[in-house]
Order: C-alpha cells, then structure tokens, then sequence
C-alpha cells in the first residue's frame, strides 16, 4: 500500500505479452495497480467525475479486467478507501506502541497520522474529503474508518482518574474534532501544513479525557 | 501558547452578537419554516420535501428531477418553473433547513442568559429540530457535503454561527489556561460527527438523548471538566421522555 513520499515511484509489473506467472499474481498486481490508479484519479478529478474509463487507463488495464475485479466504480473506490485506511491505521497504530502513558501515546499516534496525510495528500483527501461525495455506502465506510480509531481513544477513559463518569460518547466525539480539524484544513489546501496542527489536535484530543489545565500543558510541549 | 495557524474559516476572536453574526453569514434566521411533512401547502413545499426524502433514501448524486417531481406530484414543467435545476433545488431546500435551525436557535439565544445554560438550550433545540425532520436533517447534514460549493458554503455559515455562539465561553475560561482557539471549531466537529454518526445509523428520532454528550463536549475546553459534568448532567434532566 502507499508509502510517504512515494507518488513517482515505479512499480513492478508482469512482463507484457506471454508470460507463466500464476493468474492470482497477475490478478493481485493488476488490482494493487487499479487501487493506487483510483486514489489519484478521485484526488484529481473529484468522485463524481471520475469514470471507469480514467480508471482503467490510469492503471493500464483493460476494461473487461476491470470488470474482473470489480462490479463498478463504487465498488473500487469502496477497495481504495479500505486499503488506505488499513495503511493509516497501522502507521498510527505503530507509533502509538512505541510510548508510554496515554498522553504521550495519544501525542506519537497522532503526530504520525498527520505527517502520513501531509505526505500524501492524495490519499488524504481521499480518506476525510472526497468520501463524502461518493454516496451512501462510502460515507458508512468512513464512519467505519473512524471507529477504528476507538481503542486509542477509550484508552483515555482508563487513564483519567475520573473516566467513568465520561459521557458514553466521549470517544467517538474526539475522534470527530480530531476528523473536523484536519478536514478543515484539508478543505483550505493546506495538506503539507498537517504536522503543525499536532498542538491543536492533541487538545481536542486529550481536553475531554484530562480537562483543560492539563490538556493545554500537553498541546504546550507538543508544540515545542 | 499552542500555535494557531490562521484561518479563513475561524470567526473573529472577540464574539459577537449572536444575530449579528447570522446576518453577517447572510442566513435567513427564522423567516421560513421547514414544512410540516404531513401539510405541505405549495408545489414548491412539496418539492423540498420530495428532494429530502429522495437524498435520504438514494443520496444526492442518484437523485434525479423525475424522482424529485414524482415524489412531489408534480410536473416537470412546474419544476423548471420554481427551481432552474437540481442543485438549485437542493440549495433551496438548504436554505430552508438552516432559516428553520437559525430561528430556533435565535429564540432561545438571549445575552443575558448564563453561557453554559444558552449552550444546552441551543443544543437541545437543534437536536429536537433535527428529529422531527429526520429527511430534512439527513439531507442538511449528510448530503450537503456532496452538492456543490453552493450548499457547502451554506452548511459552514451555519456552522460557524455556532462556533461563535460557543466560543462567548472564551470569555470567562478556566483561569490562565491556554485554550487554542481552535477549541470552538473542533467541538462543533464533534457533536456534528456524533450527530451524523446516529442519522446514518438510523437513529434520528433518538438525537434529543445526545445532549448531555454534547454539552459536556462544548463546554468542557472552557469550564473545565467537573463544571462540564455537572452541566452535562443537568441537561439530562431537560430531556423529554420518548415512549417506547
């Protein structure tokens, strides 16, 4: 799946012409290739504008392979919204292990969630902006993306000392101003200015869990 | 001190006049009235709420002008009278959405009530506007965002009247605590998430139940978290009892 900086780099392909990779291989390049293709062009063109036929020249295939792979331009574009979630998610996920203490876990998390999207601002746009044009069925899919920002959020409830007594909601209610802050700035085509919302979107991160004093306090070395 | 990077999209630092600031949006506040879904007194009515009902069910991108006028009982010649094309339907039907939540939220908006009570009881009649128009409230909050600049546009002015309704609580913080500014925007963000989360899920008759949520997320950046609780259990005992 996309990794930071990449955009120009080659792939690898089968050998045109005849060939004796397994037809599964082929299958998987040919999609992989028609995922990255569907990314870039919905960035580009917007999903209501993009037509299969960008998609297949894009990722030059044929059409009928298309349609071996997918029943239609939803259902692709439904495949390259999940493949760039899994990728996001992992990445925040990783950094996330790597600390200590909540606050300072939240912090990792989601410093590397924004350095991810300011690196490809493609894909950003396609996780938080464009999923709300493309219909019904992508719009559950990002409240599904979201969800699965919830452990590291619940985690929270267990590290206030009064957690408990939080409103039911509290988690997926930060994860939707965390969601809110950066789509506001994507909206402003400011995606490479992510990494410097860190402070403010660990506030609105930690202010429900940790309260105001002690949110700011966290925001202040973030953004040292 | 957080760094803020500026916004073209942040009202003002000091607040201002809540009707004020809808007139600077340039929304109608309060002059029209969404339709009673049952008494529907002109084609025009029946067309917006043809539109919402059909964004509900199929999204804004499937709906069609015939889905629109078969919905509504009405001709397409009649359509191309009132509206000169889909979107501009759709923005209609927008404006109306947001001149029916900006007077309820006006009418309960007073400068002299206590900040935290004018919270709640802005909170409580957007949520109970939204579930007695579940179509309309699908359609403002879900579709908007696939419509067009035009309704888009009209989405953010709404939600920037009330940030700036939340963000009077700058006013009187918890002492010397550097809250961002960016504190107002993204608890607006967060109750619109929560709230959209429910429409998608269905549940829109039950939005009135998530005000002692979204009390608590609005005030918590300025009253701190203990007065945040109290205020959220407060609202609790404000919300009226659905049978069933």
């Amino acid at each position: 799946m996309p990794q930071a900086g990449g955009g120009k780099r080659e792939r690898w392909r089968p050998p045109r012409g005849r060939h004796r990779l397994p037809p599964e291989v082929i299958a998987r390049s040919q999609r992989e290739r028609l995922l990255e293709a569907a990314v870039r062009v919905v960035a580009a063109k917007g999903y209501g504008a993009t037509t299969v036929t960008d998609l297949t020249r894009e990722a030059g295939i044929s059409r009928t392979t298309f349609y071996e792979l997918f029943e239609d331009k939803e259902a692709c574009f439904l495949a390259a919204y999940d493949g760039a979630v899994d990728a996001l998610v992992r990445r925040v996920a990783a950094a996330y292990e790597t600390e200590e203490g909540w606050p300072r876990r939240a912090r990792a998390g989601l410093a590397a969630l924004l350095e991810a999207l300011a690196a490809e601002p493609e894909v950003a746009r396609l996780a938080l902006v464009d999923v709300g044009a493309a219909g019904p069925a992508a719009q559950r899919r990002y409240r599904a993306a979201l969800q699965r920002l919830t452990p590291f959020f619940d985690e929270g409830r267990d590290f206030a000392p009064g957690g408990r007594n939080l409103p039911a909601n509290t988690s997926r209610m930060a994860i939707g101003a965390v969601a809110g802050l950066i789509s506001d700035e994507l909206a402003e085509e400011r995606a490479e200015d992510l990494p410097s919302l860190l402070s403010e979107v660990l506030f609105a991160t930690l202010v429900p869990y940790i309260g105001p004093e002690a949110a700011a306090r966290e925001a202040g070395e973030a953004s040292r | 001190m957080p760094p803020t990077a500026s916004h073209g999209n942040r009202p003002p630092d000091s607040p201002r006049d809540l009707p004020e600031v809808i007139e600077q949006e340039r929304l109608p506040a309060g002059l029209e009235k969404l339709p009673e879904p049952l008494v529907e007194h002109s084609q025009r009515e029946r067309l917006l709420n043809s539109m919402a009902r059909s964004c509900a069910k199929k999204g804004y991108g499937a709906t069609t002008i015939a889905d629109v006028c078969e919905g509504a009982g009405v001709s397409r010649a009649t359509f191309y009278d009132l509206f000169k094309d889909k979107e501009d339907c759709f923005h209609a039907a927008m404006e109306l959405s947001l001149a029916d939540a900006m007077g309820r939220i006006v009418a309960v908006y007073s400068p002299d009530k206590p900040w935290a009570t004018m919270v709640r009881d802005a909170a409580a009649a957007f949520l109970e506007l939204l579930a007695s128009r579940p179509t309309f409230a699908r359609m403002a909050l879900v579709e908007a965002a696939s419509s067009g600049d035009r309704a888009f546009e009209l989405y953010a002015s709404g939600k920037r009247v009330l940030q700036s309704l939340l963000e009077r609580g700058r006013d009187d913080p918890v002492e010397e605590v550097a809250i961002p500014s960016s504190a107002g925007r993204a608890a607006i963000s967060a109750a619109e998430s929560l709230i959209v989360g429910q429409i998608l899920a269905g549940n829109s008759a039950r939005l009135p139940e998530l005000l002692p949520d979204i009390v608590y997320i609005a005030t918590v950046p300025y009253l701190g978290q203990e007065e945040a609780l109290r205020c959220s259990r407060e609202a609790e005992k404000t919300i009226p009892r659905v049978d069933g």
